[in-house]
């Protein structure tokens, strides 16, 4: 028996949204077809909520009560120094720009210089001249069936798409930044579609700001999609920082060929309600995975991160580790799973995650789940929340350091320990200047 | 000049009583030492002078230079020149023994004025004071204490002083765990600081270390009280009688 549960405001509100702009967003008659199935889908879906294992943690059916009207053809003016200062830390990076606003790709904020063997083109585009070119996401949607990606399929307005031929060593990273930007409060929904050549070496940064004074409500819903060529080195970071009232929902869906080296890296700090999920497989043997992230929070905010590593070959190699600073009413949640398939022999795996506690409202949940079907594997997990140690902190005061100083000195070190994952040393100082900030008060 | 003055202190979980109406004076320019068996309270009174929570002070007042210490914060006192060298130096993974030497001595700066070590004279001052104590840089790039041996854990205390330059040093047990070569360079590293105005607490169990630091008194510390002060020679008596006479039974 079929029960027909009633629908939330929100998601009432998303399927009319959809009715009112789809006439407006890019794409032929295939894409628009496949936006009205995905919304279709969302339909019978509703939003992901409790009850779905997935989403223990993170309620999203009770915690979304509206949805905000989608941005469209956004033309909100943006300045290059406007976009200096919403980089904030990140502006000090050396890198190829491509830009984005309220989501839609802003041409004359980019900046490549001669990037040889790199081509970024907007997704926008794409989707109406070429969308058979497009990575299966957009065209297949068989792989894919939550509704947090069917939102995003039925919405999406652009986003970046990156190619790094063979044997390309580009020799700064690509920033892609997507920034906030105007008074009202909307919804953007982007995507990325990441290809990187065999052998070639690239560091990509996906950047999540907000320009001062904009509207502090927003609902971002971004995905990206990465291909790693055979024997390729990739470092990939996302960068979401905003003024502590926005919804982030993120996927990245990561594939790996044979002897691909993978970093990724997820820093969020000032999003009310942010959910990364990571989903990555392995598609031929030798790959290395190293993902870790950093995330901040305090007043009501609520971090959730998801990942799923999938050994699906033998003799590949993943490490996760994820660390938040939990301060207020704060929640931080980690549901890291890793699945090695009968076949993935020689599977090495290990993942931690861990809390530091600065209040006694704030709360971790922590699931690590380890599926093992093959015998000839070493994986493990494990994961720890503590408050600052007395003791410490009377050792650094009795030094002469203040106890305010003392507690950044020691928060900084407990995050600094997943930053340091990260390779890029002016992104490492970038992400250790926003900690600084953040345990300096200010949320951007 | 350290007042110690008729010092009551009960620990704060159990309300244990440690320390019963204990008095000490400690003239700038001088070393004292306190020996005393364990569970005696030596370590309470290098806590209590620290400012660690957990104590309270029920009765009597620390006075050092004649201003109380008893409601000052940590840092507050170590911005007053005071300083405890720990009998169990504490480890602080993450943090880079330079990057808190220097938050440690820009700290301190701050509070007393002063303008903050610009980082190649930090460097140099660090360099020059650590090869004293046989530490080299590439140790203090390393975390705090973490993974030092017991005796560079001690030296590392001591290379602190020797940065921070408080003018009241108190050391506790400093000579625990040490073999005799590190007892030495500890031993040499107190004595380069003993100055005209600084006041030293040297805490200890056994006689060994005042060898080396030579001090101006001795002080039985037995049952929360000082039982009986005398010269450097009170400490021989006591290595060959032990604190027997001081507690009623054999220590």
């Amino acid at each position: 028996m079929n029960v027909a549960v009633m629908k939330t405001k929100a998601e009432q509100g998303l399927l009319e949204a959809f009715d009112a702009v789809s006439g407006k967003l890019p794409g032929g008659a295939a894409v628009m077809a496949r936006r009205a199935e995905a919304i279709g889908r969302f339909g019978a879906l509703g939003l992901p909520h409790r009850r779905i294992e997935e989403w223990k943690y993170t309620d999203l059916r009770s915690s979304l009560k509206q949805a905000l009207p989608p941005a469209i053809d956004d033309r909100t003016p943006v300045t290059i120094a406007e976009l200096i200062v919403a980089l904030g830390p990140l502006a000090h990076l050396d890198a190829y720009r491509v830009a984005f606003v309220n989501g839609q790709h802003r041409g004359v904020l980019d900046d490549f210089g001669e990037a040889s063997g790199l081509e970024v083109r907007a997704l926008a585009a794409d989707l109406t001249a070429a969308p058979e070119k497009l990575a299966p996401g957009l065209i297949d949607p068989s792989e894919y069936d939550g509704a947090i990606t069917a939102l995003n399929t039925a919405f999406v307005t652009d986003g970046a798409i990156v190619r790094v031929g063979d044997g390309v060593r580009l020799a700064k990273p690509l920033l892609v930044i997507f920034v906030r930007a105007g008074r009202e409060a909307q919804a953007v929904a982007v995507r990325n579609v990441l290809s990187i050549g065999a052998g070639a070496d690239a560091t990509l940064i996906e950047a999540h700001v907000v320009l001062p004074g904009a509207c502090q409500e927003a609902q971002v819903n971004s995905r990206s999609e990465v291909s790693v060529g055979k024997g390729a080195a990739v470092r990939h970071a996302k960068v979401a920082v905003d003024s502590g009232r926005t919804v982030h929902l993120s996927n990245w869906d990561i594939w790996l060929d044979a002897e691909a080296a993978y970093r990724g890296f997820q820093f969020t700090m000032g999003q009310g309600l942010a959910r990364n999920g990571i989903r990555i497989g392995f598609g031929g043997e030798g790959g290395k995975l190293d993902l870790s992230g950093a995330y901040l929070v305090r007043g009501q905010e609520h971090v959730d991160t998801t990942l799923v590593v999938d050994h699906a070959v033998p003799g590949c190699e993943s490490r996760e580790l994820f660390k938040g600073v939990l301060d207020g009413q704060g929640r931080g949640v980690f549901q890291g799973k890793i699945i090695v398939r009968p076949d993935a022999q020689k599977t090495d795996g290990k993942q931690m995650s861990q809390a530091l506690m600065l209040s006694e409202d704030a709360e971790f949940d922590s699931k690590p789940e380890l599926e093992i079907f093959a015998d000839d594997v070493v994986c493990g997990h494990g994961t720890t929340s503590a408050e600052l140690d007395p003791d410490l902190l009377f050792y650094c005061k009795s030094r002469g350091i203040p106890e305010s100083e003392a507690r950044a000195l020691m928060i900084e070190s407990f995050i600094g320990e997943a930053i340091d994952k990260v390779e890029d040393a002016s992104l490492r100082a970038a992400l250790m200047a926003y900690t600084k900030g953040w345990l300096a008060g200010s949320t951007r | 000049m350290l007042e110690v003055k008729n010092l009551h202190v009960k620990l704060e979980d159990e309300g244990r009583v440690i320390l019963k109406g204990l008095s000490l004076t400690v003239p700038k320019g001088e070393v004292h030492a306190i020996m005393g068996p364990n569970g005696s309270g030596k370590s309470t009174l290098a806590y209590v002078l620290a400012g660690r929570d957990g104590y309270e002070v029920t009765e009597g007042d620390i006075l050092w230079n004649g201003e109380s210490l008893l409601e000052m914060e940590p840092d507050e006192r170590a911005a007053k020149g005071v300083f405890l060298a720990f009998q169990y130096p504490m480890e602080i993974p993450g943090v880079a023994g330079l990057t808190f030497l220097r938050t440690a001595l820009n700290a301190l700066k701050k509070k007393r004025g002063e303008p903050e070590v610009t980082t190649p004279a930090f460097m140099k001052l660090v360099k020059e004071r650590g090869q004293k104590l046989d530490i080299d840089i590439e140790m203090l790039k390393r975390p705090v204490n973490v993974g030092f041996s017991g005796g560079e854990k001690k030296r590392s205390e001591i290379l602190q002083m020797a940065l921070l330059e408080p003018t009241l040093c108190v050391l506790d047990e400093t000579d625990s765990g040490l073999d005799i070569d590190a007892l030495r360079i500890v031993a040499e590293g107190v004595n380069a600081l003993r100055s005209p105005d600084r006041a030293f607490l040297v805490i200890t169990h056994y006689q060994r270390l005042l060898n080396y630091i030579v001090p101006d008194k001795v002080h039985v510390l037995a049952d929360g009280r000082i039982q009986k002060t005398g010269g450097k020679e009170l400490a021989l008596e006591l290595e060959r009688s032990g604190y027997a006479g001081y507690t009623g039974k054999a220590a």
